[in-house]
């Protein structure tokens, strides 16, 4: 039962950002027989294969995630062409699948509360980078397609040690975590599709470019708050 | 500064191609969200869609989940409630002839359907179970809550068959609460000995 009170307090740790998460994904508590409702819950009712289900639980997954659609914002804020946005998105996707799919089937156990912090610090990197910090300050310009590829290694073991939470049976274990897998990039495509459209009517505003220093550097500040609360709540759970 | 350039305006989409996108992404949001977020949340299907995918079932399972956390929230605190103090004496046949079990207990379960099955027992006492299951398989939370105490002995889903014993850590009835989550009725026949005063049973 640890793991379960564990995900409740994190979720409350992550305060003004429930408003994000769909309804019942929040409302995880045990109660007389240890109901768990929501997506857990559903879960943690059914075995064998379910693909189209775990489909669905991907992409919600992902569309839900605050945290990896920030990033992915940052990943594609100053990218202009298709080819470079199917570029890093797909070192980003290559990145997270790699370490979930290894992370849940070998059940690498790591604190979630520490890679989440982690993945709030990928934002602030990400937004620090588009706002030409590295350059300023160190005067170089780090790879930013191994940053990429580096922080979705990071956001997967995160999703992992999500889906270790969900303990999904045994029975169909690789067809639904492979399903699973293919609804976090599903979700992460229309994600994309619906930032692309905003950046795009963005871009045409003669003024992009100074509100993009705004835009980036409230992301530093979200990220900043993303890993402060991870870190809080790493600390009241230790 | 940056680490990018201005963007060239012949580069970004045109306004044109944004206004399509933006079409297609609206009525993209609607379609998922009728034929899709509907019944995979709510259970609600209008267009059938969802129960083509398969996610129809997910959504009656969420609310089903989420009516019972409710119906628990409202009565928390007072557990040995009505519900859970009528004797179940229906199909429990004392049975000395067969080896050592004390008592056993066969009931059935629609899909979907649920009941609870405890044993009265006082704190470190032991209770000796043995079940099989006929006509599917069955989800389990051997468990057991009284004044104001949890303690939960095993979970299970899926499966045929379990056997086992647990000694008490307080005192109050201790059992099982079942569900069939297979696609026919099933059949659980459930066999038990031990320290405990009475079988009851709750909806």
């Amino acid at each position: 039962m640890k793991t379960v009170s564990d995900g409740v307090r994190r979720r409350f740790a992550r305060g003004a950002f429930v408003v994000l998460t769909l309804l019942g994904l929040s409302a995880t508590m045990a109660l007389a027989h240890d109901v768990t409702p929501g997506d857990a819950g559903y879960i943690q009712e059914i075995w064998g294969v379910h693909v189209i289900p775990f489909i669905y639980l991907g992409a919600k997954h992902m569309i839900t995630g605050y945290d990896h659609i920030l990033f992915l914002l940052g990943v594609v804020f100053f990218l202009y062409h298709m080819k470079d946005v199917a570029i890093y998105v797909s070192l980003f996707a290559v990145g997270h699948s790699v370490t979930m799919l290894l992370g849940v089937w070998f059940g690498w156990g790591i604190n979630a509360y520490i890679i989440d912090a982690i993945i709030g610090l990928s934002v602030v990197y990400k937004a620090l980078d588009n706002l030409g910090a590295f350059q300023r300050w160190f005067g170089v310009q780090p790879n930013t397609k191994a940053a990429t590829l580096i922080f979705g290694l990071f956001h997967g073991t995160g999703l992992a040690s999500k889906i270790l939470e969900y303990r999904i049976d045994e029975d169909g274990l690789l067809p639904n975590l492979l399903a699973f897998n293919v609804g976090v990039e599903l979700g992460q495509l229309t994600a994309l599709f619906v930032i692309l459209i905003v950046m795009g009517y963005w871009r045409h505003n003669p003024n992009f470019m100074r509100q993009a220093t705004y835009a980036n550097v409230v992301m530093v500040g979200l990220g900043i708050l993303l890993t402060a609360q991870q870190i809080a709540g790493f600390v009241a759970s230790a | 500064m940056h680490n990018a350039p201005k963007p060239n305006l012949e580069d970004l989409p045109t306004k044109s191609q944004l206004r399509r996108s933006a079409l297609i992404a609206s009525i993209g949001a609607v379609a998922i969200g009728v034929m899709v977020y509907m019944p995979a949340e709510l259970g609600r299907d209008p267009t059938g869609v969802g129960t083509l995918l398969g996610l129809t079932e997910m959504g009656e399972i969420k609310q089903q989940l989420a009516a019972e956390a409710a119906a628990d929230a409202a009565t928390h605190g007072q557990e040995e409630s009505s519900l859970m103090n009528d004797v179940f004496g229906l199909f429990v046949s004392t049975a000395e002839a067969q080896e050592t079990w004390k008592d056993e207990i066969v009931f059935s379960l629609e899909p979907g359907a649920s009941t609870e099955i405890k044993a009265t027992m006082e704190e470190g006492a032991t209770l000796f179970y043995s079940w099989t299951v006929e006509g599917g398989r069955i989800n389990f939370d051997l468990h057991a809550h009284a004044g104001g105490q949890n303690v939960s002995y095993e979970k299970g889903r899926g499966d045929k068959r379990g056997r086992g014993s647990f000694t008490t850590p307080f005192a109050g009835d201790h059992g099982w609460f079942w569900r069939n989550r297979s696609k026919g009725e099933v059949t659980v026949t459930l066999k038990l000995r031990g320290e405990y005063s009475a079988i009851v049973r709750g909806e």
